[in-house]
């Protein structure tokens, strides 16, 4: 992981993400409209938003899994704009979907396991090594971290719509990211899960750069020291959680109510 | 998971391995050559297209070309002179090294093309291959002679029938345990992975399309061997035995021994050439209509059949079985079989096969002076 850092660390105050002008056009419909973003290293930043704003499709491109119509994307210093999603690993960057999407017909250690070799290589290996346990152990410690240590065995499409999102963050932390997409982790989950992310995610994301697209607010904003609100394709509001509470604009069109 | 066998699914494995390297002494010549040999080299060829849909979800049609390169390749390469074909007269072995060579080669390009495809797409551009590769025989009659090669002998160890039995056994329990084994591999993990959702593999960092490539090629690999296996049993090889009918009968026969069930390759292989050989012979069979001709019509109706009881197929039928054999409690006197029912969800029967063997009894018909292709 330390190889993975010296890009940023050769200057501790270039972003870790830049986001520049990035518009994303889906046929006629205009999903991103010029959106810029610095997240600087160990930033935890949350995007609220309402439905349709263009929070997932912003993650899409983020992540590579979306080339965007224009603009560009860079990590760690690296252009990303065109690396399809299969370089950001490598490059420290892990994300969740909105959606679960793990693999049903595994169990929920050989997703964890499929996570960390992705990251770490011997995508191809016909062989298990030594090196193979010490990252099976890795899935085990990452299954108990999201509370699904006695569910290893489990086949995915087994599980429960909560423990699906469980492993869906499960698989994102068992890579020990730099930079943590993680795209509405405590939908799904029940009330006492959700304090329990929150703490889970405090402990994790201390080195780690978060971002975090969150429509509950309890979650968002103990979790995030930043927030970016997005409307319609464009950033309409930025600053810390008190600063966006009472921003009139971010009330009229998201919050509700017509105040101010 | 079936990463790997239960020790009951070994013991079955083993027993079943040493009974069918026994078979031989106490079967007839006829049912050896005629049944099992094909079963092996048919079983072999199907095994490919479940490793490819069971871990890949890729329902390949184009195995059967891969099958037919090596054959043609074989038979240009080895034969020396007199007969049809590129006769270059090599030295057999080489012949099989070039032979397993060109089929992997253009499994390879034919793979990377199709590896960027899912579904229902995959399995039109593989069939696409199937009649490019017919085409391709049937036309360019230098490689593949005017009306097929012929005389094509295998190398002087296969001379005997016996032995290429004997090679199709144990390379199709190296296929099988080897296909099993690669389940729980890093490789085959990520290939199930990829099954399941290559966007979310994608984003895990693993290179999709190279992924299906090599399992498409590793896949083709094998059926070229047995593709080896079924030129040297049949002397020949002509372009009909690669055109889509063959093509669609062994797609039939990983689909009735159920596809998602390496067992039930060698399963379906051995029903098909079952009813293949012997259905014209049972009693009053020919005052019910079903004649020579008609056969293929009762293949299909067999094969409804079976998809009705279970879309798993035969193998599917047999773990069902098995499973309920065990909820009952009651363990089968014959000990492997009850015992591989332990295995987990996708256990197989693979015991059953040699029962039936035995039982089926000497029909000592009229030995056919040429051997049939695939049909
Ligand atoms: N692949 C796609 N093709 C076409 N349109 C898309 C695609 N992805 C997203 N969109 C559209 O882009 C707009 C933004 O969608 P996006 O999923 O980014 O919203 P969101 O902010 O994540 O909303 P939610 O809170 O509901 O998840 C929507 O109108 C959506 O229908
Ligand atoms: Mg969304």
């Amino acid at each position: 992981m330390t190889a993975n850092l010296t890009a940023a660390a050769e200057d501790p105050h270039a972003p870790v993400l830049r986001v520049r002008s990035v518009v994303m056009r889906f046929g006629g419909l205009l999903a991103l409209d010029g959106i810029d973003l610095d997240v600087v290293q160990g930033e935890r930043l949350a995007i609220l938003g309402p439905n349709g704003a263009g929070k997932t499709t912003l993650f899409n491109v983020i992540a590579g899994d979306l080339r965007p119509t224009q603009g560009s994307v860079a990590i760690k210093g690296v252009d990303c704009t065109l690396l399809p999603s299969r370089h950001r690993p490598r490059l420290g960057v892990a994300r969740t979907y909105q959606k679960a999407r793990s693999f049903p017909g595994l169990t929920v250690g050989d997703n964890l396991y499929l996570a960390v070799v992705g990251k770490r290589g011997r995508h191809r290996s016909l062989l298990r090594t030594a090196t193979d346990r010490s990252w099976r152990d890795r899935a085990v410690e990452a299954a108990e971290a999201v509370w699904l240590g006695r569910q290893l065995d489990t086949l995915v499409g087994a599980l429960s719509h909560g423990q699906k999102r469980q492993l869906e963050l499960g698989m994102a932390v068992v890579t020990d990211p730099d930079v943590m997409l993680l795209d509405e982790p405590a939908s799904g989950l029940s009330r006492g899960e959700r304090e329990r992310l929150t703490e889970l995610l405090d402990e994790l994301a201390v080195n780690a750069t978060l971002l975090l697209i969150e429509h509950d607010m309890d979650v968002a904003f103990a979790v995030a020291r930043r927030v970016v609100v997005m409307f319609d394709g464009t950033t309409i509001a930025s600053g810390t959680p008190e600063e966006v509470q009472h921003n009139p604009l971010v009330h009229e069109i998201y919050l509700g109510t017509g105040a101010a | 998971m079936s990463r790997r066998l239960a020790p009951g699914g070994t013991v079955a494995f083993v027993g079943l391995l040493v009974l069918l390297l026994a078979l031989p002494a106490v079967s007839s010549s006829y049912f050896v050559d005629f049944v099992m040999t094909r079963t092996m080299m048919l079983g072999l060829a199907a095994a490919t297209i479940v490793f490819l849909a069971k871990y890949g979800g890729m329902i390949s049609l184009a195995q059967l070309l891969f099958f037919g390169i090596a054959g043609f390749m074989y038979g240009n390469a080895a034969l020396e002179s007199g007969a049809r074909g590129l006769n270059l007269g090599w030295d057999p072995w080489v012949a099989v090294v070039f032979a397993l060579g060109v089929a992997t080669a253009v499994a390879l390009l034919l793979g990377a093309i199709a590896s960027r495809t899912t579904g229902i797409y995959f399995l039109m551009l593989t069939l696409v291959y199937g009649v490019i590769g017919f085409f391709f025989f049937a036309q360019v009659i230098t490689i593949s002679g005017p009306g097929g090669v012929t005389s094509i002998a295998p190398p002087d160890l296969f001379s005997e029938p016996v032995r290429l039995y004997y090679a199709g056994v144990v390379l199709s329990a190296l296929a099988y345990a080897g296909f099993r084994a690669i389940g729980g591999t890093p490789f085959g993990l990520a290939l199930q992975g990829i099954r399941d959702d290559p966007v979310r593999m994608a984003s895990l960092g693993f290179n999709v399309p190279l992924h299906r490539t090599l399992a498409f090629t590793a896949a083709a690999f094998v059926a070229a061997v047995a593709g080896l296996l079924n030129v040297w049993w049949n002397g020949q090889i002509d372009p009909a035995s690669v055109s889509i009918g063959p093509t669609l009968v062994l797609l039939i026969i990983a689909v009735i021994g159920g596809i998602s069930y390496f067992e039930g390759a060698w399963l379906g292989a051995f029903v098909y050439l079952l009813a293949n050989n012997y259905m014209r012979q049972l009693p009053l069979v020919d005052r019910i209509g079903i004649r020579e001709d008609r056969f293929n019509t009762v293949i299909g109706v067999l094969v409804l059949v079976i998809m009705v009881l279970s879309p798993e197929g035969l193998a599917g039928i047999a773990a069902k079985a098995g499973g309920s054999l065990r909820r009952t409690g009651r363990r089968s006197p014959s000990g492997p079989s009850a015992a591989a029912g332990t295995a987990g969800e996708r256990t197989e029967q693979p015991d059953r096969e040699p029962a039936r063997t035995t039982g089926t009894g000497e029909p000592s018909p009229a030995t056919p002076t040429t051997k049939g292709t695939v049909e």
